[in-house]
């Protein structure tokens, strides 16, 4: 379905309702905002666990620190592996802009050298997970339209489910994406990544906690709905509005482990 | 030497304090089978053994320190005998226990500083670097050669989209080329059975320091640098001649003194992404050639494949030199090509060429690796050299070889 059709079947199905388009819009860009307003921090750090499996049920276990600095739009993010033993010190530095997509580099220790990732090799795999390099980039509120598509239940909570199409601005392999929001806490729990009509990603959240006041989902699963493979990211030692200093996200700052 | 040492030894105590410490290191062995033998070298099955320790601390917030090193064992004399610690990675051989780097990094808001044993790494493009001036290679094996550190300074100073960077580095680092006596210093048939003896002086390696700067900008739809590098060449001239008795060809290396003029660039487009790094090289040095090297280059990622392709080229501008050692000019007036493909998280293959432009030279790499849990590695390579004696690739057509290759990552 072409994302034209889907809008024009969109505007059917509210003047269909007696909704009007506008108040559903508006709804689903305010859930937005506030899910990302009760999710803002100064900073954030975990240690992730990465499980890869294969459609053919092989797991490869890999293990990252993740480190923010900002709140979505104008953060910036270092990811460093920290295991398997032979891609120990490999980084990938995330500058976010609110008004484009972000800027990134990888550093591979192994050859001594950066490099960045072009925009249209976003859609890759970043390292043998089933996240992209642009799943990495913190989504911006700003940077998508959104639409409130209806009530739905993901991970056993009732949320809301919410169409995003991103804006002209924002280069995105995915043609568009729908999001489901708890009701209760406003955090995410699915999210669904199509290629025109053709859902090509899902990611689950589930374990949620509240750390720092903010609800987290400590585990999240990203399943490629292409190549029958899933990965889970675990969370541990994640913490909010630790101290961290500017300089240590830089392109200079990633070369050193 | 004693000055590094002491340097290690404060900064082993330093990183001992530190809370923040992670290391890096892994075991290999690895076998290599030329099928064919050489005029000078009838060995046909060589094998390596690196084992390889690299520590990170950050003692405290703005100071950084990394130490690492080698232990190295080869089946065909192509490692020092000497148990003691190598610091300069100058001699002809590999050293049996080597520091492999040794630096401290301080850093205060947009300034950072790198000081001891380093690797530092200029240019964008991926088969060719002809900006990359502070990179010595260990070519004991000409088309597997791995970087060399070298020790010295290196400030940068970072402001939004700007990098300033410079570099000094007192002490000479020469790259490491091939042994005399073995395959990868091709002799003619027609001199078979004459010995070739280095008549290299030691104490003739050049004494004076290397410096560089460099401008890298950052913007939001390409990346430059412009560079300029005052020093010498890390690839000597070869001044060969006959002498004594019994007959001998006695070689002597001379490393020129060579500024150069760089610039790289990348740029993403809508498909692919190009690449392209160009340095004109002038020389005071007599018998030194000057030169432009260039190279211009495309990348794509398309699902589970990098592909690179480019061409690389030369065009010299004052040809003056009678014998060099040159694998980045020998690699030039070549289409040059690389692709990558993951099978799955485990296993990858991986093809490399270079070809020339006339048609006298080319060589073809082809990879496979394959992981098993978290720690073991298994890589098999598989390297064709063809090509005319006179061509600098073609020269090593001997050399084709099979390379198998077992590491253990901890």
């Amino acid at each position: 379905m072409s994302r034209r059709f889907s809008v024009v079947l969109a505007c059917l199905t509210c003047a269909l309702l007696g909704a009007p388009l506008s108040a559903l819009v508006d709804d689903a860009r305010q859930i937005v905002v506030e899910s990302q307003r009760r999710t803002e921090a100064e900073s954030q750090r975990y240690e992730g666990l990465l499980q890869v499996l294969s459609a053919k049920g092989k797991i490869a276990d890999k293990r990252w620190t993740f480190e923010r600095l900002g709140s979505h739009g104008r953060s910036k993010a270092v990811l460093r592996f920290t295991a398997p033993a032979e891609v120990k010190g490999v980084a990938l530095l995330i500058v976010n802009h609110p008004e484009r997509s972000s800027d990134q580099w990888m550093w591979t220790p192994g050859i001594e050298r950066d490099r960045r990732i072009a925009l249209q090799d976003r859609s890759q795999r970043f390292f043998g997970t089933d996240f992209s390099f642009e799943d990495l980039e913190e989504r911006d509120v700003d940077q998508y339209d959104y639409t409130l598509i209806g009530d739905d239940a993901a991970g056993g909570a009732a949320c809301w489910k919410i169409g995003s199409v991103p804006k002209r601005t924002k280069v995105s392999q995915y043609t568009r994406s729908i999001v489901w929001i708890r009701k209760d806490t406003y955090a995410l729990a699915r999210v669904e990544n199509y290629v025109n009509d053709q859902v090509v990603r899902r990611l689950e959240y589930s374990n949620f906690e509240k750390v720092h006041d903010i609800w987290t989902a400590r585990q999240l699963e990203m399943a490629d709905l292409r190549r029958g493979s899933r990965t889970r990211l675990t969370l541990d030692k994640l913490a909010y509005d630790v101290p961290l200093k500017d300089d240590d996200f830089t392109l200079q700052a990633i070369r050193r482990p | 030497m004693k000055t590094l040492l002491a340097l290690a030894l404060v900064l082993w105590s330093v990183t001992a304090a530190a809370q923040d410490v992670t290391q890096r290191g892994f075991i290999e062995g690895r076998a290599f089978v030329f099928p064919q033998d050489a005029v000078n070298d009838p060995t046909q099955a060589v094998g390596d053994f690196l084992a390889r320790e690299e520590v990170f601390a950050r003692p405290a917030p703005w100071l950084r320190v990394a130490g690492g090193i080698d232990l190295r064992a080869s089946t065909h004399d192509q490692v020092s005998d000497d148990w003691q610690p190598d610091v300069s990675d100058r001699g002809v051989r590999r050293p049996r226990l080597s520091i492999r780097r040794l630096s401290a990094t301080l850093t205060r808001d947009h300034v950072t500083l790198d000081l001891g044993k380093q690797f530092i790494r200029w240019g964008k493009a991926d088969i060719v670097n002809p900006t990359d001036r502070f990179a010595p290679r260990d070519f004991l094996n000409v088309v597997d050669a791995e970087f060399l550190a070298v020790t010295g300074a290196r400030a940068v100073v970072a402001a939004g989209a700007e990098a300033f960077e410079g570099v000094w580095v007192p002490r000479f680092t020469p790259s490491r080329i091939p042994l005399l006596d073995q395959r990868w210093t091709v002799v003619p048939t027609e001199a078979a059975g004459l010995h070739v003896v280095d008549a290299t002086d030691p104490n003739a390696l050049p004494r004076g320091s290397q410096t560089g700067f460099r401008w890298n900008h950052t913007g939001e739809g390409f990346e430059s640098s412009l560079s300029f590098y005052d020093g010498f060449n890390t690839l000597p001239n070869v001044d060969a001649h006959a002498a004594g008795f019994p007959p001998a060809i006695a070689v002597s290396r001379i490393y020129p003194a060579i500024r150069s003029y760089g610039a790289d660039a990348a740029v993403p487009l809508r498909w692919l992404t190009v690449k392209g790094e160009a340095s004109y090289f002038t020389s005071t040095t007599p018998g030194t050639d000057e030169y432009v090297l260039y190279v211009i280059q495309v990348e794509r990622q398309t699902g589970e494949w990098l592909l690179v392709g480019g061409y690389a080229g030369e065009v010299v501008t004052n040809q003056r030199a009678a014998l060099t050692f040159a694998p980045d000019r020998g690699l030039t007036r070549s289409l040059v090509g690389r692709a990558s493909y993951t099978i799955d998280p485990a296993r990858s293959v991986a093809f490399e060429t270079a070809v020339r432009q006339n048609g006298d030279g080319a060589y073809a790499k082809a990879e496979y690796s394959q992981a098993h849990g978290a720690h073991w590695r298994f890589t098999a390579t598989g390297t064709l050299i063809r090509g005319n004696p006179a061509d600098f690739l073609g020269q090593y057509r001997r050399n084709s070889h099979a390379a198998l290759a077992l590491r253990y990552s901890f």
